[in-house]
């Protein structure tokens, strides 16, 4: 009680304050059933939100939303710019989601039923669906309306446009495509490959395969960083980061962090990293290509977003 | 309720041992041994050698050595065969790390897993962590009690646990270094 009330203190704290400040990292905490903000590479958790049980994936909306998916729970967490928490119900086992920027839609896949889900953000109810190949994983929002699909049994990226909700394409890319992440300056979508060990790069409007690159084993997660010259690959299995530099689509280095790294979000040039085994931040400097500091986390972190504290008008111009 | 009756025939459709799923579980069992690391790796290092000091292990079936992409077919006494797929295998470190290729619900009910196994100095022994991450055997929503989070984790802690106390009693019976 004494432990959930100065978490309540403290996340009320933060997030009074979370509009003003430069931005923030949520990371996700599966086993610990909690989002936890970091605000400093060099410090604890600024603030803690306890969840419902078991959430996977954390996405931003506008305004400082988030969305936590439970996907053992049938439900999708919202948590308010003002720390405030309400639960939506959702069919099926609710794991990758996709905010889109203007705040009206979360799209929302559905890993055992193999569609996407698209939920009204006002209200959580579901409007639409739409049927992609098995197993969906990851998803980004492209331009366009394009949301692209980790479709992870299906060894494609599936391409929805989300006016109709209909599944456009299929891009055929490694073996367990798992996370993925779109590119705005070059017009490209990352997908990482957990069994093949590579990274695949599409031409995210063309709809075609650019390349492929080894990284190390398992790579789980994947981020771009804000000018797109790196993209950030966490090697699950290795227990390092692959940093990519985007215009020769080569691997610059190997970054040593903690165990079992999953998720990957990129501010101010620093990459954060979830160590799922370790129940920690990596904290990665992707200029000096080391890793510079590690933040102890509440247990299981799987997930991490970079959260949009800026003005929306001031967003839609990077 | 045609809808309702959709989503579940959608549901149970996926629950093949195919499917991944979403809570991952952690597994970390620890061991020292009086005997030296390198004695200790000597054993425990060859990827295709599990079979020489695994008591569970009836027969092993590898190839490709200790490289990268090497493939081991264990078949456990009780019946079931896992095979492994080596990812990296440090000498200097003694460290390896290998994951699943194909589920065996019979050999583990588990539905996915990957491993790393270290030999480490402790004090004038070693210790020996073998650690990994695994799947429920049914990753969809209603999972049968044998292939629960739970029974994941009792099959998972058991064939580690059972490994390491077999590679303890074959080192520490044998001559002393």
């Amino acid at each position: 009680m004494r432990r959930a009330r100065r978490l309540f203190g403290l996340a009320g704290l933060a997030l009074a304050v979370g509009p003003a400040d430069a931005g923030s990292v949520w990371v996700a905490s599966q086993q610990g059933a909690r989002a936890a903000r970091i605000e400093r590479p060099d410090g604890a958790p600024a603030a803690e939100v306890a969840v419902a049980p078991s959430p996977a994936v954390v996405a931003a909306g506008p305004g400082g939303r988030l969305y936590l998916s439970h996907p053992d729970g049938r439900a999708i967490t919202v948590i308010a710019a003002d720390g405030a928490t309400r639960q939506w119900p959702v069919p099926g086992q609710p794991f990758g989601l996709a905010a889109d920027p203007d705040g009206r839609f979360l799209y929302v896949g559905d890993w055992s039923g193999n569609r996407v889900l698209r939920l009204s953000a006002a209200t959580g109810a579901v409007e639409a669906e739409v049927a992609v190949g098995p197993d969906p994983a990851g998803l980004t929002l492209g331009a366009n309306g394009r949301l692209y699909v980790a479709e992870r049994e299906g060894r494609s990226v599936g391409v929805v446009d989300t006016a109709r909700m209909v599944r456009i394409a299929g891009i055929p890319v490694g073996d367990g495509p798992f996370a993925l992440a779109h590119d705005p300056v070059r017009g490209r979508v990352y997908v990482a490959n957990v069994r093949s060990n590579d990274l695949a790069v599409i031409d995210a409007g063309a709809l075609k395969p650019v390349a492929t690159l080894p990284v190390g084993a398992s790579p789980y997660g994947v981020a771009v960083s804000p000018d797109g010259r790196r993209v950030v690959v966490t090697n699950q299995h290795a227990g390092t980061v692959s940093i990519v530099d985007a215009d020769t689509l080569t691997v610059a280095a190997t970054v040593p962090v903690g165990r079992y790294p999953e998720g990957v979000a990129i501010l101010e040039g620093l990459a954060y990293v979830a160590n799922w085994f370790s129940d920690d931040v990596s904290v990665v400097d992707l200029a000096a290509r080391t890793e510079t500091g590690r933040i102890p986390v509440p247990e299981g972190p799987r997930t991490l977003v970079a959260a949009q504290t800026a003005p929306v008008s001031a967003q839609a111009g990077r | 309720m045609r809808r309702v009756l959709t989503s579940l025939a959608i549901l149970f459709a996926a629950g093949t041992a195919l499917a991944h799923g979403p809570t991952p579980q952690k597994i970390d069992q620890t061991i020292t041994i009086r005997a030296t690391p390198d004695a200790v790796w000597k054993v425990v290092g060859p990827f295709g050698g599990i079979g020489a000091w695994h008591p569970d292990v009836a027969k092993v079936e590898a190839t490709g050595g200790d490289g990268a992409g090497a493939v081991r077919k264990v078949t456990l006494k009780r019946g079931g065969t896992l095979v492994e797929g080596l990812d990296e295998w440090k000498g200097a470190e003694r460290t390896y790390s290998y994951r699943m290729s194909d589920p065996d619900l019979d050999a583990l009910p588990v539905s996915s897993y990957s491993a790393t196994l270290t030999v480490t100095p402790d004090g004038e022994g070693a210790k020996v962590e073998w650690m990994g991450r695994f799947y429920r055997g049914d990753t969809g929503n209603e999972p049968p009690e044998n292939l629960s989070d739970a029974a994941g984790k009792e099959a998972m802690n058991r064939y580690f646990s059972e490994g390491l106390k077999g590679l303890k009693a074959k080192l520490e019976s044998g001559p002393q270094r």
